[in-house]
C-alpha cells in the first residue's frame, strides 16, 4: 500500500511538472507562434537586393508548408513543391522578402506551347483590417500579389477572387538564383503604397502574408499551384526566436519518454513482486 | 446549355438554339465538293492576321487532306470538348510544336545567288508540317480517295475553350456569337488550347497570350476594304467560292436553309458536343472502278469514314443531296442546288440582315 501511494504521488508530481513546463518554457525561451514570419531589421550598410548577399544570413527563416490549392482546373491536386522558406527584412523605406524552395527542374522558358516557367507569388491584403479569403481574396476584400516568374518578369497584381488578377504598374525589384536544385528569389517594394489598391507595409502592425509556388515543367500555372495558408509578417514586434510549435513538440517528446520510462519501471516492479 | 429562350430576338426560329445571352449567331457552310485544296483561304487568313509576331506557326484557317493527320498532327486524338451528354469537359492535351510544324529554312541563297544545282529544299530535317500528307488519302488504285477539309474556329454555341479559361478571357460576342480572346484578360495559361477539341486556339510565345480566328469581325462590321461589310477573307478570297456566310437564325438566309430546313450541311465531329457553327456539305466522289475502268455500284469514300467525321447525320444529308441532284437532272427546281451553285455574292454572303435592330 505504501509503495502504491508513493508511486501515485510520483506520477502526480510528474504530471504537474509537465503541465508547468508546457506553460512556462515557451515564455522563458522566447518562441514565436506557428504562423508568424519573423521580420529582421536591416542595417543601413546591409544589402538585401540579391539572394546571394551574406546579409541574408542574419534574417531568420520561417518554413511555410504548401498544399495544392483548390481549383476546378485539370491536375489541380498534383502540385510538386511542399514547402518554402520565407525571410523578411525591413529597412526604413523598403520591404525585402526572400523565398527559397527546392525544385529539381529549372524551368525558365515560356517560348513553346508546352513550356511553363517556374514562378512564385506573395499575397497581402490590400486593407489589413480584415483577413481576405485565402484564394486570391474576395470582391469586397481584395489582395495584392507580388508575382515573379523564372523568365525574369515580375508583376504587381490586384485580385478580388480567383481568376480576377489585374496587373498594376509594377514597382517591384526582383533578383533570383538557382543553385543545387533550389530557387532563391528576392522580391522587394517600397513600404509606402504609392497609390490606391496597393498594400501599405505598416510600421508596427503585423501584416498577413501567403505564398504560392508553381513548378513549370509539372504543367503548373494559374490555380494549379502549391499554396500556403495565411501567415503574418511579425512587423508588430512580439516574440521572435524558434517557432512555438517546435517547443511544444519538444515538451511532448520529453513527456512521451518519461511516461514510457515510468511504465517500464512499473511493469518491472510488478513482476519483481510476484 | 443554350436554349432558345435564353437569347436572341423574339423572332429566333424555334429550331435554332442560340447560346445564352447571344442575339444572333454568325455561321458558315463549306461545300467540300468544291474545295480544290489550293490554300488560297489559308494564305488570305495568314496575310491578314498571322504574319510574324509569334504567329508564324499558326494557321487560323487551314486546309487538310482527308483521310490524313491534319493540323496540328492527329488533333482528333488530343481530347478536349465535352462528355457524351455535354455536361462535363473532357481533359485535353497541348500539341507539341513539332505537331504544328516548324517554319523551315530553305536553301534560297545557294540556288538563287550562288549558282547551286541542288533542288530547292528545306535545310534542316523537315519531318512534319501543315499539309505534309497532302493528297495522300487512302485506298488502293484504282479506288484511292481523298478530299480536302478547310477548317477555321467553329465559333461554337457550347464552346469548351470558353469554359476552360479560369479567367473568363474567352467569350462569345453578344451581337453575333463570335468567340474571341480578350487579350487584356488572357495570361497565357493555355487551358483554352487544351480545351478546344478542334485545336483552333493557339499560344503566341511572343505576346504570351492565346489567339484564334476572329471570323474577320472588322470585315463583317464594315471595317474591311472600301469600308463595306464583307464576309471573312477566307470565304471571299476562295477561288471556287465554296463558302456561304450568314446567320444561323436568319430563316431567309442560306445557312438556315441548308442546315435547318434541308439538313444537308452537317457538323464536323458533333460528338465533341461543342455545337460548331461551321457546317459542311459532305463530299461526293465518283463510284469505285473495276480494274478495267468500269464504274461499280460501290461508294469510293467509305460511308463509315464520313460518319466518323460528321456523325450519323451525314447519311441523310447525302441522301437528300442525291435526291436534289436528281431533281435538277430531271429539269426540276431545287432550292438546295440553287444555293450551292449560286454565283450571286448577295446570296452567298448575308451579313447585314440584322443591322436595323
Amino acid at each position: 500500500m505504501t509503495m502504491k501511494h508513493k508511486e501515485l504521488t510520483l506520477a502526480a508530481a510528474l504530471a504537474v511538472a509537465l503541465v508547468a513546463t508546457t506553460v512556462a518554457v515557451p515564455g522563458l525561451v522566447d518562441a514565436r507562434p506557428a504562423y508568424a514570419v519573423p521580420v529582421h531589421e536591416g542595417g543601413e550598410d546591409a544589402s538585401f537586393a540579391s539572394p546571394g548577399s551574406e546579409d541574408w544570413d542574419a534574417a531568420p527563416a520561417a518554413t511555410l508548408h504548401l498544399a495544392s490549392a483548390e481549383s476546378g482546373l485539370p491536375n489541380a491536386s498534383s502540385t510538386s513543391v511542399e514547402q518554402v522558406d520565407l525571410q523578411a527584412v525591413t529597412t526604413d523605406d523598403r520591404l525585402y522578402l526572400k523565398l527559397s524552395w527546392a525544385d529539381a527542374t529549372r524551368d525558365t522558358s515560356t517560348a513553346d506551347v508546352r513550356q511553363f516557367a517556374d514562378a512564385v507569388a506573395v499575397q497581402f491584403p490590400v486593407n489589413e483590417s480584415a483577413r481576405p479569403p485565402i484564394a486570391m481574396g474576395g470582391a469586397s476584400n481584395r489582395v495584392n500579389v507580388w508575382f515573379w516568374r523564372a523568365d525574369g518578369t515580375d508583376q504587381e497584381l490586384l485580385a478580388g477572387g480567383p481568376g480576377t488578377t489585374t496587373p498594376l504598374d509594377s514597382t517591384l525589384g526582383n533578383a533570383s538564383r538557382y543553385e543545387n536544385g533550389t530557387w532563391e528569389v528576392v522580391l522587394s517594394r517600397d513600404r509606402s503604397a504609392g497609390g490606391a489598391n496597393r498594400t501599405e507595409i505598416p510600421e508596427a502592425q503585423d501584416l498577413d502574408v501567403a505564398v504560392a509556388v508553381w513548378n513549370g515543367s509539372n504543367g503548373e500555372r494559374s490555380g494549379v499551384k502549391a499554396a500556403s495558408s495565411w501567415h503574418y509578417l511579425a512587423l508588430g514586434g512580439g516574440p521572435q526566436g524558434p517557432p512555438y510549435e517546435l517547443l511544444l513538440w519538444a515538451v511532448a517528446g520529453a513527456a512521451i519518454v518519461v511516461t514510457t520510462l515510468v511504465t517500464v519501471e512499473g511493469v518491472r516492479r510488478t513482476r519483481g513482486e510476484t | 446549355m443554350s436554349s432558345q429562350s435564353d437569347g436572341g430576338g423574339s423572332d429566333t426560329p424555334e429550331d435554332v438554339d442560340l447560346a445564352e445571352g447571344i442575339d444572333h449567331q454568325v455561321a458558315m457552310v463549306m461545300d467540300l465538293n468544291k474545295c480544290i485544296g489550293c490554300q488560297t483561304c489559308t494564305i488570305a487568313c495568314k496575310t491578314n492576321w498571322t504574319e510574324g509576331g509569334g504567329r508564324d506557326y499558326m494557321y487560323w484557317n487551314n486546309v487538310e487532306t482527308r483521310p490524313g493527320s491534319g493540323y496540328p498532327k492527329d488533333w482528333e486524338e488530343m481530347g478536349g470538348g465535352w462528355t457524351d451528354d455535354g455536361s462535363e469537359r473532357q481533359p485535353g492535351q497541348l500539341p507539341d510544336k513539332e505537331e504544328y510544324g516548324r517554319a523551315w529554312e530553305f536553301n534560297h541563297e545557294e540556288i538563287f545567288y550562288e549558282g547551286s544545282d541542288e533542288p530547292l529544299r528545306p535545310m534542316d530535317g523537315a519531318e512534319w508540317g501543315p499539309n505534309w500528307d497532302e493528297d495522300q488519302g487512302a485506298g488502293e488504285y484504282p479506288n484511292s480517295y481523298y478530299f480536302y477539309l478547310p477548317r477555321i474556329c467553329n465559333h461554337c454555341t457550347h464552346p469548351s475553350c470558353v469554359e476552360a479559361c479560369p479567367r473568363s478571357a474567352l467569350y462569345k460576342r453578344e451581337e453575333d456569337g463570335i468567340v474571341l480572346v480578350d487579350q487584356d484578360r488572357c495570361r497565357g495559361y493555355r487551358y483554352c488550347v487544351e480545351g478546344c477539341p478542334y485545336k483552333k486556339v493557339y499560344y503566341n510565345s511572343v505576346t504570351k497570350n492565346s489567339e484564334k480566328c476572329i471570323f474577320c469581325y472588322p470585315r463583317i462590321e464594315g471595317e474591311g476594304p472600301e469600308g463595306e461589310v464583307r464576309a471573312p477573307s477566307c470565304a471571299e478570297d476562295c477561288p471556287p467560292q465554296l463558302r456561304l456566310v450568314g446567320f444561323l437564325d436568319d430563316e431567309d438566309g442560306p445557312i438556315y436553309k441548308l442546315v435547318k430546313e434541308h439538313e444537308v450541311a452537317v457538323r464536323l465531329h458533333p460528338e465533341y458536343r461543342t455545337e460548331p457553327n461551321v457546317y459542311y456539305i459532305p463530299p461526293f466522289a465518283p463510284p469505285q472502278h473495276s480494274e478495267r475502268g468500269e464504274s461499280l455500284d460501290s461508294e469510293r469514300i467509305p460511308r463509315n469514314y464520313l460518319e466518323e467525321l460528321f456523325g450519323p447525320e451525314v447519311n441523310e444529308a447525302l441522301n437528300t443531296i442525291e435526291r436534289e441532284r436528281d431533281k435538277v437532272e430531271r429539269g426540276e427546281e431545287s432550292e438546295v442546288m440553287d444555293l450551292l451553285t449560286t454565283e450571286n455574292p448577295a446570296k452567298q454572303y448575308r451579313l447585314e440582315v440584322f443591322d436595323e435592330e
